[in-house]
């Protein structure tokens, strides 16, 4: 009988192997996000910028100003959605689960939708769609303070509450609320407030300023932080919260920093990148079939690297390089990224297929 | 030898206490002791408050009064890690989680044991790898748990639960989802687990049967919320066995200890052959179709079983007809054939 070794170190040795290759990957891939585009920038003015040597103005512009806070921004987003989907995935125990299940997004899509059009209704709408950089403050003010009230509301009940599938049907159900008023409020606002409001719901990561990157970055890594730590109470919960508790768990404390680190993560991608599908619900299975395993020591960090990639993968496509033509990148997420993940998880390997959490 | 109980109770009360200060008593006065290595089955019909008693002695759900003793300390002082390391659960509940193999299954029970990352030590996993290979669950360490049967998904279960090195286990219904081999396997493993490890197991079970072969000790708690508790063999002897779980038409078979099925009576048998296998189950099938032992009055039926060298054969003596017949089957339908001949020659 071989009963030597075991499979959680064997699996975290593969992950250790494969992981400088998956960062290499992501270093790839982050610099043909940079010089790829409407105007590509060749590989020996990309080394002159880096550094420091003369090339053209507008290149400059375009890398520094432009690329490099995009292409950082969709690597932490990337790797922000990928994770709050693994979080709640292994917290409801449903394959179905995304970052938004809690309604997170929902609540920042309404006080978007708030600020946007509101302002439309009331005649100021202008203002916002017109002054760039505090228009998009505001409007990321207003979606971390939408998300923030739906997050006090679901740790108000989950306090009282025990159920698991009630804070879930709660999200669904805050999810309906907000999308009632935004479409009351659709109605009643002038054509390009409507605009500007779709055009946020298609999801971006090109709106960060170098002044909001900062912020956004330290808020992301918070949640990246929590997730480790979160790591041994997460793999408890794959058996479920009895069998957890069993264990010496202390479940509502988990439930509340699983929330919360979830809504973070959520909350602030939304806030800057908008409500961006798809990724959160698919990475963590794409990363489950990668790597073989369900263990979180190795779909945490699998789920920020790969993120990233995937992240920046689709924000190139939705550039179309060599056009000037920007598609949305919600679009993107799901029509290149659904077949991927569709080949992944229906392939037949040793190990079995479907998608099984 | 005066040994200190693993688990006892003293005058505990169990129920629920609704907001309102309704309280509803499900049993009350229970004085338990569950000793070291000491195998306990908690049977009961349903609704009896099996689920209440396991939770309220595992200290998850408070009692009404009365204390739990858990290794000599009150349930609830216990701190949620310290009590994680005296014991452990295996659910009703089937897991079904996609990705993990066994040995990962059986590691998460080093869960108190191991640092903020769940890292194993080289003892950690020796641990792992003995507790799979007492539940004969070594060979499953490299399998996935979601392509596993339900027997072998029990069998990890109850490794998980050694690997957190307890004083005590308990099972709600281990054997419930499993055909009866399997259920059969999974008491020996128990049994085994608790007299090579010292460990003490308190489990929950409707299969009585087996409950009364593998039981050191039986609790029973009936539907009015009366436990019962004793030496298996002690409650059949005093007829408080049969007399809890008997209902209309059930009859609790002290000889055999089981339940039998009930079937119309047809008539006396006298059964006639050397004390072999065949005797024993020509008297399960006679008895199945009706016939009782004639127990010297005159029997309906004769049957004469002769097991020589060669096959058996089975030779009927009723109504003054005779018949021989190769197989039990025939011998059955031998027999039912005359039901509908009023009187006549069998043959």
């Amino acid at each position: 009988m071989n009963i030597e070794g075991g499979d959680a170190g064997d699996s975290i040795k593969r992950f250790t192997v494969v992981a400088p290759l998956i960062i290499g990957i992501l270093i790839f891939i982050f610099i043909l996000d940079l010089v790829v585009g409407s105007v590509n920038i060749p590989l020996d003015a990309l080394l002159q910028i880096i550094t420091g040597g003369e090339v053209k103005e507008t290149w400059m512009n375009i890398f520094w100003d432009w690329r490099m806070p995009k292409a950082i921004t969709a690597v932490f987003a990337g790797g922000a959605l990928a994770l709050s989907g693994l979080l709640m995935q292994t917290f409801f125990r449903n394959p179905l689960a995304d970052p938004y299940i809690l309604g997170i997004s929902s609540g920042a899509s309404l006080g978007v939708a708030f600020v946007m059009l509101s302002a439309g209704i009331c005649g100021i709408g202008a203002i916002f769609s017109t002054i760039g950089f505090i228009g998009d403050l505001s409007i990321s003010v207003a979606a971390i303070v939408g998300a923030f009230a739906v997050l006090l509301l679901i740790l108000l009940i989950s306090a009282k509450i025990q159920s698991n599938i009630t804070i879930l049907i709660l999200g669904i159900m805050v999810s309906y609320i907000s999308g009632a008023i935004v479409t009351i409020l659709l109605q009643f606002s002038d054509e390009s407030a409507m605009h500007s409001y779709s055009f946020w719901t298609f999801g971006s990561f090109s709106g960060v300023t170098w002044g909001q990157l900062p912020f956004m970055v330290i808020l992301l890594l918070a949640g990246y932080l929590l997730s480790i730590c979160l790591v041994k109470p997460l793999n408890a919960l794959l058996l479920g919260e009895q069998y957890a508790e069993s264990m010496g768990m202390n479940y509502s404390r988990i439930r509340v920093t699983i929330i919360v680190t979830t809504a973070l993560m959520a909350g602030v991608v939304t806030a800057f990148c908008g409500p961006i599908g798809f990724l959160g619900i698919a990475i963590p299975h794409f990363c489950r079939a990668l790597f073989v395993t369900a263990d979180h020591r190795i779909l945490v960090p699998g789920c920020i690297l790969v993120g990233g990639i995937v992240a920046l993968c689709t924000d190139i496509i939705s550039h179309l390089p060599g056009t000037d033509i920007i598609l949305p990148l919600n679009a993107i997420t799901a029509l290149f990224g659904a077949p991927v993940v569709i080949w992944v998880i229906v392939r037949g390997t040793k190990f079995g297929r479907g998608v099984i959490t | 030898m005066n040994e200190k109980p693993v688990l006892s109770c003293t005058d505990l009360t169990i129920g629920y206490k609704s907001q309102k200060t309704a309280v509803k008593e499900i049993s009350k006065g229970l004085n338990l002791t569950l000793k070291r290595k000491e195998l306990v089955c908690l049977i009961g019909p349903n609704g009896s408050g099996k689920s209440t008693l396991i939770r309220t002695l595992t200290g998850i759900q408070p009692s009404i009064c009365g204390e739990v003793w858990l290794h000599g300390r009150r349930i609830n002082e216990f701190t949620s890690d310290e009590k994680a390391k005296t014991l452990s659960v295996v659910l009703t509940t089937p897991v079904q989680t996609g990705y993990m193999t066994a040995f990962d299954i059986v590691a998460l029970g080093r869960f108190p044991y191991t640092n903020w990352a769940g890292r194993l030590s080289n003892s950690d996993k020796s641990i792992v790898t003995n507790a799979l290979s007492s539940v004969g669950a070594g060979n499953l360490s490299h399998r996935f748990i979601h392509e596993m049967s339900d027997g072998e998904k029990q069998k990890v279960m109850i490794a998980r639960a050694l690997a957190q090195e307890p004083e005590l286990m308990v099972l709600d219904e281990p054997t419930a989802f499993l055909d009866l081999p399997h259920k059969i396997e999974t008491m020996r493993i128990l049994r085994m687990v608790a007299q090579k490890t010292g460990k003490s197991i308190l489990l929950s079970t409707h299969d009585l049967n087996l409950a009364i072969r593998c039981a050191d000790q039986l609790w029973i708690l009936n539907r009015s919320g009366t436990m019962i508790a004793g030496t298996p063999e002690d409650l059949v002897l005093s007829g408080i066995f049969g007399s809890a779980f008997e209902i209309d038409g059930v009859h609790f078979d002290t000889t055999r200890g089981e339940f039998t099925i009930p079937v119309e009576k047809r008539g006396t048998f006298h059964l006639d052959a050397p004390e072999s296998i065949q005797k024993i189950w020509t008297a399960y099938a006679m008895e199945r179709i009706g016939y009782v032992p004639a127990n010297g009055s005159s029997p309906d039926i004769v049957i004469q079983v002769t097991t020589g060298d060669s096959t058996p054969v089975w030779q009927i003596s009723h109504q003054g007809g005779k018949k021989e017949c190769q197989s039990i089957r025939e011998m059955v339908e031998c027999i039912s054939s005359s039901w509908h001949l009023t009187g006549g020659d069998p043959n």
